[in-house]
């Protein structure tokens, strides 16, 4: 605070207090808490608002647990069929592909890092970030629609394989995985950067001493990786997971546009709650499971791994 | 460092165009308060009309009702709102202080407008009922433009929801193609329907056949009838899944369906049939008829201006005004004779969507309360994800 007055004055730091106040407590904590509020109540016409039935519960957090349907599960050749509530075994789906997506990203991005910020020539590093980037200046929207056409039943890459002679008969792209590999496709790629840029950033501070080191006390290449790099990263990759996930989890535009005719996102549920069903009270009470069950999920996470909030914030 | 101070820049820019916008948006508000208090004063004895109907629809301010003023000598004050809900609540207040006199909801909420109380019977001596189509609500006697015997609803415009198909592969003769065509063995993978109206096709369906232990509109009426039937069209219509080639949700991934996505037939609003007109496909109705949609004029308890309020609903009933209502909504026309003044186009696809006696087959969608429009959701939820 003092060091804000001394860099700004008084009357400016007054204005970046009072306008991040305006900002946290308007834009931010009402809306939130107004939601939160809202959760708690029954949908009601608006000739009973506010009336005798207008009380507090928790029937809209139950209804998750209702309306049980029943799916086949196969797995490693069986199928066995299981009865599970609807909105439950979408918001599970949706966890899991999530966590799919968070673990593509990984795998994708670590090696990119690693030759980003250990082997690649500086000179050139400008060059390749600025590959990197460029699709980034356009929306999200637009890549999201690109992946869209792309990946249709009669797109361009049915058109190319199919000149090549490769396929034959048109493929539904986006059915595979249970009929969610084109949401996870288009998910990794518009949320990628968000995990290349930390993974990057906390190995730009890694010595390559410590490399070198590793490696004339015989490591193999593997083991440098798994008992140097990693560790060292943990942070960087942990922020880039959270990031990664969490995107992924509240993505609605994407499993929308690249959904299949069995795909489901949770965030698709809460929209239609509440533009479908005009049930804002419903809507909200599903929002706020999504995050309180994320925010654990991602706690738990990062205390499996052991990393800190702290250490993601460096 | 840098780009902690970039970021700082970027949220400061932001509140700022935010609080502006705040600021600016007050203003607006507090001019666009005062503006009809005093309009209201000027013209208080005669000459004038409350009118509280559907934002969005840009025609309607700048050339419909300038028309119905210039035809009458009437000056309407359109207050615009996006939803339904909003015409209930302002309602609630408009009939006690008469601040509204007409509002534009859609005919499956009519019952809920009267049993709250919100809405008096039109005189229908000072309408031209005989204007409207014989098949829209509240045209004739005993439609569900009726409550108790009384004409609460005139009707405005109306749209469909009907079978969009491939000229090349589907035979879309009137009354050879029906919604069971939708669940049909040679449709696999070929289909494109929007979650919970192929519900309520499929149930349509079931429900011609005899399959259903109480008529399908049974299932609007009470929870346990619904849950009862849904099941029934749910478990027949996961049968059938194989035959989904996309879910549509939105006009243009009903297009895309049929573009790109392989569909050669699906349930979808005439306005998808409308825009592929001239891409190789037809839109007709469905021989167990079209479901269809109803806006439609209401006139409040408490309404200052009901003479008015009658000259408008009749102008909205003839061939001039009825079409050019239907124009800025981009739907269909409630007078006779008024198809003919709409764009030819508009003309054109209209009576081949419902030729012979389509219109007077046409499903007008039950009244939906919200129980029914939450277990709806749930029901498509899981026909989505079987």
């Amino acid at each position: 605070m003092a060091a804000l007055i001394r860099r700004y004055g008084t009357g400016l730091t007054g204005i970046i207090i009072a306008l991040t106040t305006f900002w946290l407590i308007v834009l931010v904590i009402l809306p939130y808490f107004d939601l939160f509020e809202s959760s708690f109540r029954p949908y009601l016409p608006a000739a009973d608002v506010g009336g005798p039935k207008d009380v507090y519960s928790l029937s809209n957090y139950i209804t998750i647990f209702q309306n049980p349907a029943e799916f086949n599960i196969g797995l490693f050749g069986f199928t066995f069929p299981i009865s599970v509530a609807i909105h439950m075994w979408v918001f599970v789906l949706t966890i899991l592909f999530s966590v799919l997506t968070t673990l593509t990203s990984l795998v994708l991005c670590y090696p990119l890092a690693y030759y980003m910020a250990k082997v690649i020539d500086p000179k050139r590093l400008s060059t390749f970030l600025l590959l990197l980037v460029v699709p980034m200046w356009v929306s999200e929207l637009l890549r999201a629609f690109a992946w869209f056409i792309l990946l249709a039943f009669k797109g361009p890459l049915t058109i190319v394989l199919q000149n090549l002679g490769i396929i034959t008969d048109p493929i539904h792209w986006t059915w595979g995985l249970g009929g969610f590999s084109g949401v996870i496709v288009t998910l990794v790629y518009v949320y990628i950067l968000f995990m290349l840029f930390p993974i990057y950033n906390s190995m730009t501070s890694l010595d390559t001493n410590q490399l070198e080191a590793a490696q004339d006390l015989g490591a193999k290449s593997w083991q440098t990786h798994w008992r140097v790099v990693v560790p060292h990263c943990k942070p960087g990759i942990a922020s880039g997971c959270v990031t990664v996930f969490m995107l992924a989890v509240g993505s609605l535009l994407v499993p929308t546009l690249l959904s299949s005719p069995s795909s489901r996102w949770f965030t698709e549920v809460i929209y239609s709650r509440m533009f479908d069903e005009n049930d804002w009270n419903g809507g909200a009470a599903y929002a706020f499971i999504l995050l309180f069950v994320c925010t654990i999920f991602v706690s738990l996470t990062m205390r499996l791994f052991k990393v800190g909030l702290a250490d993601i914030a460096k | 460092m840098t780009k902690l101070t970039s970021t700082q820049e970027l949220m400061r820019a932001a509140n700022l165009s935010r609080r502006s916008l705040l600021k600016s948006a007050v203003a607006v508000g507090a001019v666009g308060f005062a503006a009809p208090i005093t309009v209201q004063n000027a013209f208080a004895t005669s000459g004038e009309l409350n009118f509280e109907g559907w934002s969005g629809y840009d025609d309607l301010k700048k050339t419909v009702m300038p028309a119905f003023e210039k035809a009458t000598g009437i000056k309407v004050n359109f207050k615009e709102v996006d939803s339904q809900d909003t015409m209930r609540a302002d309602a609630k207040t408009a009939i006690a202080s008469g601040a509204v006199d007409v509002m534009e909801p859609t005919v499956d909420r009519l019952p809920a407008w009267v049993s709250d109380g919100f809405v008096q019977p039109w005189d229908l001596k000072k309408v031209a009922a005989d204007n409207y189509l014989d098949s829209v609500p509240g045209a004739k006697a005993g439609s569900a433009g009726d409550v108790d015997g009384k004409r609460y609803f005139l009707p405005s415009v109306w749209g469909t929801e009907a079978l969009t198909f491939n000229s090349k592969t589907v035979d879309g003769t009137y009354g050879k193609l029906g919604l069971d065509a939708l669940f049909s063995e040679n449709m696999v993978g070929k289909v494109t329907v929007r979650g919970h109206s192929s519900l309520a096709a499929m149930g349509r369906v079931l429900d011609a056949a005899g399959k259903l232990p109480m008529p399908w509109i049974d299932s609007y009426k009470n929870e346990d009838n619904m849950k009862k039937l849904w099941d029934i069209a749910l478990a027949e219509a996961v049968k059938h899944k194989k035959n989904i080639a996309q879910f549509w949700s939105g006009e243009n991934e009903a297009q895309a369906a049929f573009k790109t996505n392989g569909a050669e037939i699906g349930l979808t609003w005439d306005s998808t049939g409308y825009n592929l007109r001239n891409d190789g496909y037809g839109f007709v109705a469905p021989k167990e008829g079209a479901f269809a949609w109803s806006q439609g004029f209401l006139l409040l308890n408490g309404a200052k201006n009901v003479e008015q309020a009658h000259e408008f609903a009749k102008w909205v009933s003839t061939a001039d005004g009825a079409s050019m209502w239907a124009s800025a909504f981009s739907a269909n026309p409630v007078a006779k004779g008024a198809i003919d003044k709409m764009n030819p186009d508009v003309s054109k696809f209209y009576a081949s969507s419902y030729p012979g006696d389509a219109l007077a087959k046409l499903y007008w969608w039950p009244s939906q309360a919200a129980w029914f429009l939450k277990l709806r959701g749930e029901y498509a939820d899981k026909w989505k994800s079987a």
